[in-house]
C-alpha cells in the first residue's frame, strides 16, 4: 500500500465518523431547541389566553395579536431589532419587527402594522448550532493530533526501524543490512534499496579487503623469495674473496629489506584506513608496559647516541581496551621518531598517565607546518633511509581508537613534543 | 634433529631447505596442506616449520591438529599474511614463534635453536663452539672454561652468532634481532660495531680466539675453520 493512501485512508475513517458523530449532535441538538422553542411560545400563548380571560377580555380573534400592532402613530418603516417582556419567564425577550403601511381599506384611513417575532428561537439555535461545531472542530483537532501520533508509531514504524538499523550498521561485521519488507510501499522500497546497496558495500569492502590481503602475500612472497636468495647468495664461498661483489649483493639486500619495510608500513596504513582490525582482537592493553619494554630494547641505542631518557609512569595507568600490535606500534613509532630527530647527547622524557602520553625529546628546529609532519612519506632529510611513514602511522592508530594526537615545539628549549590524549 | 617445513613457494623452499641442511637438520618438506597434514600424522618430527597461507588449506589449521594430537614437535609459524592478527593468534593455538615474511635466514636459524633448546628437556643444554661453552639457560659464557662477564646485548649478539656458524650475518639481520623488526637499522650499525669491538676484545682477553670475521660493508661472519 502507498503511505499517501495509508495516511489518506486514516484520515477519511477519522473524518467520516466525526462528521457522522457531529450530524448527529446537530440534529439531535437543531430539534431539542426547536422543540423546546415551540413549547415555550406555546406556554407563552396560553399565558396570554388565560390572561385575557381573567381580565374579562374577550378571546382574540387571532393569536397573533400580541405579535401584532395596529398604530395610527408613524414609526419607520422596515425591519427593526426590538426588547419586550416575556410573561412566562419575566425577562425582556429579543424580537424582530417589520413595520409597514396598510394602504386605506373600505374601513377608512392608511393604518401602519408591526409583525413582531421572538428571536429567543433563533438564538438558542444558534448556540447548538456553534457548540455542536466548535465542539467538532475541538474533536476534530484532537483526532488528527492522535491519529498522527498513532500513525508515527504504526505506519512510521519501519521507517524507525529502518533509521535505527542504518545507525548501527556496521560495514565491519560482513553482513549486509537484511531489512524486512513493511506493508508500505515506499518503506519496502526505501528497504530494498538499502539492502542493495548495503549488499554492493559489503561485497566492495570484501573485494578491496582480499585485494589488500592478497596483494600484501603477493608481493611479500616474492621479497621473501629474494630476501633469502640473496642472503643465501651473500654465503657464497668465493664472496669472501671478492669484496666489491659482496657489497653489491650487501646493498641489494638493504633494498630489499627497505622495500620490504615499506610494503609492511603501507599495509598498516592500508589496514587502519578501512578499519581491518578485528574488534575481537582488542585486549586490555598495559601501555606503562609496552613503554617500558619498548625502552628496554632501544637501551642500547641510547648510550650510544648519548641520550639521556627519562620514563615518568604516574601512579596506575589502567589498561586500554586495544589491539597488543597496534599499541605496540603506536609506542614503536613515537620513541623511534624521538630517537630519529635527536641531537647527540640531548634527552627523551615520556609522560605517561591515565588520560595521555606525552613524548618529549630535543633536536634541531624543523622547518614547514606541523600539521603535515603526519603526512605520508615525510621527511626532514631527503636522504634518509626511513620511508617517512612513523608518524603517518602513529596519527592513524590514534584515530582509529578516538585518540588525538598534537605536535608542539617549545623554540628557545629546542624541544619537540608530541602528546596523544586518550579520549 | 628432524624438521618439516611446510611451504608452498618452490623458490623459496629450496632456499629454506639448503638453508636449513647447511644448519645441519634433517629436512623434510611438505608443498601443501594435504601433504602436511599426512606427514604430521605419521611421522614425529622436533620442529614444524608452518607456512599459514597454503593453496589446500589454512596453515593454522595444521597447528591445530598438531596440538590436539598432543604433538611433542615445536611450532614455528612463518607466513606473508599481515603479522598483527596472525600473530596473536598463531601463539593463541600454541605456537611456539612466529617468523613473517620476509625474514632473514640468520634470524630463521636463531629462531629454530631457541624452540629446540626450549623444547628439549632431557637433551644437552650447553652449546659448545672451539674453545668456547655456553650455558644457555644460565646465560654462561665459558672461555676455556673461565668465565666471560658479557653485557646483555653483547651475549644475545654472540648467541646469534653461534645459532649461525660460518654464515655471513647482514648489519640489518643483527640489528633487527637485537632491537626486534622496525627499528631503523642505518642508527644501529655504528653501535653494533662498538658492540662487535668489545665482545671481540673480551674474547680475546680469555685467549679466545677471534672467530667473527668482518665483511667491509656487509656484515659479519663467525668462522668455523
Amino acid at each position: 500500500m502507498k503511505l499517501l493512501t495509508a495516511t489518506t485512508r486514516y484520515y477519511l475513517l477519522l473524518a467520516a465518523g466525526l462528521f457522522a458523530l457531529a450530524s448527529g449532535l446537530l440534529y439531535g441538538g437543531v430539534n431539542w431547541a426547536l422543540r423546546s422553542e415551540v413549547e415555550e411560545e406555546l406556554l407563552d400563548r396560553r399565558l396570554y389566553v388565560t390572561q385575557l380571560v381573567a381580565r374579562g377580555q374577550p378571546l382574540p380573534d387571532t393569536l397573533f395579536a400580541y405579535q401584532f400592532d395596529l398604530s395610527r402613530r408613524r414609526r419607520p418603516v422596515g425591519f427593526a431589532d426590538t426588547l419586550l417582556p416575556d410573561p412566562l419567564e419575566r425577562e425582556m425577550v429579543p424580537y424582530r419587527e417589520l413595520t409597514f403601511w396598510l394602504p386605506a381599506g373600505p374601513a377608512g384611513a392608511p393604518q401602519q402594522v408591526t409583525l413582531r417575532k421572538s428571536l429567543v428561537e433563533t438564538e438558542e439555535l444558534l448556540g447548538v448550532v456553534l457548540a455542536v461545531m466548535l465542539g467538532v472542530l475541538l474533536l476534530l483537532l484532537a483526532g488528527v493530533v492522535g491519529l498522527n501520533r498513532w500513525l508515527a508509531g504504526r505506519i512510521w514504524g519501519p521507517f524507525q526501524s529502518t533509521l535505527a538499523a542504518l545507525r548501527t550498521y556496521d560495514l565491519l561485521r560482513h553482513r549486509p543490512l537484511a531489512l524486512p519488507t513493511p506493508d508500505i510501499a515506499e518503506f519496502a522500497e526505501l528497504n530494498q534499496a538499502l539492502n542493495h546497496l548495503s549488499e554492493r558495500l559489503v561485497a566492495d569492502y570484501e573485494n578491496l579487503r582480499q585485494f589488500t590481503e592478497n596483494a600484501a602475500h603477493e608481493t611479500q612472497t616474492p621479497l621473501a623469495i629474494m630476501q633469502a636468495q640473496l642472503e643465501q647468495l651473500l654465503q657464497a664461498p668465493a664472496l669472501l674473496e671478492d669484496e666489491a661483489t659482496a657489497r653489491l649483493v650487501g646493498d641489494l639486500l638493504t633494498a630489499t629489506q627497505r622495500l620490504s619495510r615499506l610494503h609492511q608500513a603501507l599495509t598498516l596504513l592500508n589496514r587502519l584506513e578501512n578499519h581491518q582490525f578485528a574488534p575481537a582482537q582488542a585486549v586490555p592493553v598495559h601501555l606503562d608496559q609496552v613503554v617500558r619494554d619498548r625502552v628496554a630494547l632501544v637501551e642500547p641505542l641510547l648510550q650510544a647516541r648519548q641520550l639521556r631518557l627519562r620514563v615518568h609512569i604516574a601512579g596506575a595507568v589502567p589498561a586500554r581496551i586495544m589491539h597488543p600490535g597496534l599499541a605496540d606500534s603506536l609506542i614503536q613509532n613515537l620513541l623511534q621518531n624521538a630517537l630519529k630527530h635527536n641531537r647527540p647527547g640531548g634527552s627523551i622524557d615520556i609522560v605517561l598517565n591515565s588520560d595521555s602520553l606525552e613524548i618529549c625529546n630535543t633536536g634541531p628546529a624543523v622547518t614547514g607546518d606541523p600539521a603535515r609532519f603526519f603526512e605520508r612519506f615525510r621527511k626532514h632529510q631527503a636522504g634518509s633511509d626511513s620511508p617517512g611513514l612513523g608518524l603517518s602511522i602513529v596519527q592513524h592508530i590514534c584515530a582509529y581508537y578516538g585518540f588525538s594526537v598534537r605536535y608542539t615545539f617549545a623554540a628557545e628549549a629546542s624541544r619537540h613534543t608530541l602528546s596523544v590524549r586518550f579520549e | 634433529m628432524k624438521l618439516l617445513l611446510v611451504e608452498d613457494e618452490a623458490t623459496l623452499r629450496r632456499t629454506l631447505v639448503d638453508t636449513l641442511r647447511q644448519g645441519g637438520y634433517v629436512v623434510e618438506v611438505a608443498p601443501n596442506f594435504a601433504q602436511a597434514y599426512e606427514k604430521i600424522k605419521l611421522y614425529q618430527y622436533d620442529c614444524v616449520l608452518v607456512d599459514l597461507t597454503l593453496p589446500d588449506g589454512d596453515g593454522l589449521d595444521l597447528v591445530r591438529a598438531l596440538k590436539s594430537d598432543g604433538s611433542q614437535a615445536g611450532v614455528l609459524v612463518i607466513t606473508a599474511r599481515d603479522g598483527l592478527d596472525d600473530r596473536v593468534r598463531g601463539l593463541d593455538l600454541g605456537a611456539d614463534d612466529y617468523l613473517p615474511k620476509p625474514f632473514h635466514l640468520s634470524e630463521l636459524n636463531a629462531r629454530l635453536r631457541a624452540i629446540l633448546r626450549r623444547r628439549q628437556f632431557q637433551g644437552q643444554h650447553q652449546i659448545v663452539f672451539r674453545d668456547l661453552l655456553v650455558w644457555p639457560d644460565q646465560a654462561e659464557v665459558l672461555v676455556h672454561g673461565e668465565p666471560l662477564a658479557l653485557t646483555r646485548k653483547e651475549y644475545d649478539m654472540l648467541l646469534y652468532f653461534l645459532a649461525n656458524p660460518g654464515r655471513v650475518l647482514t648489519k640489518e639481520a643483527i640489528a633487527e634481532h637485537l632491537w626486534g623488526d622496525h627499528v631503523d637499522a642505518a642508527d644501529s650499525f655504528d653501535f653494533i660495531y662498538t658492540h662487535l669491538k668489545n665482545l671481540r676484545r673480551k674474547l680475546q682477553e680469555k685467549g679466545g680466539t677471534n672467530y667473527i670475521r668482518t665483511l667491509y660493508g656487509v656484515g659479519y661472519k663467525l668462522s668455523t675453520e
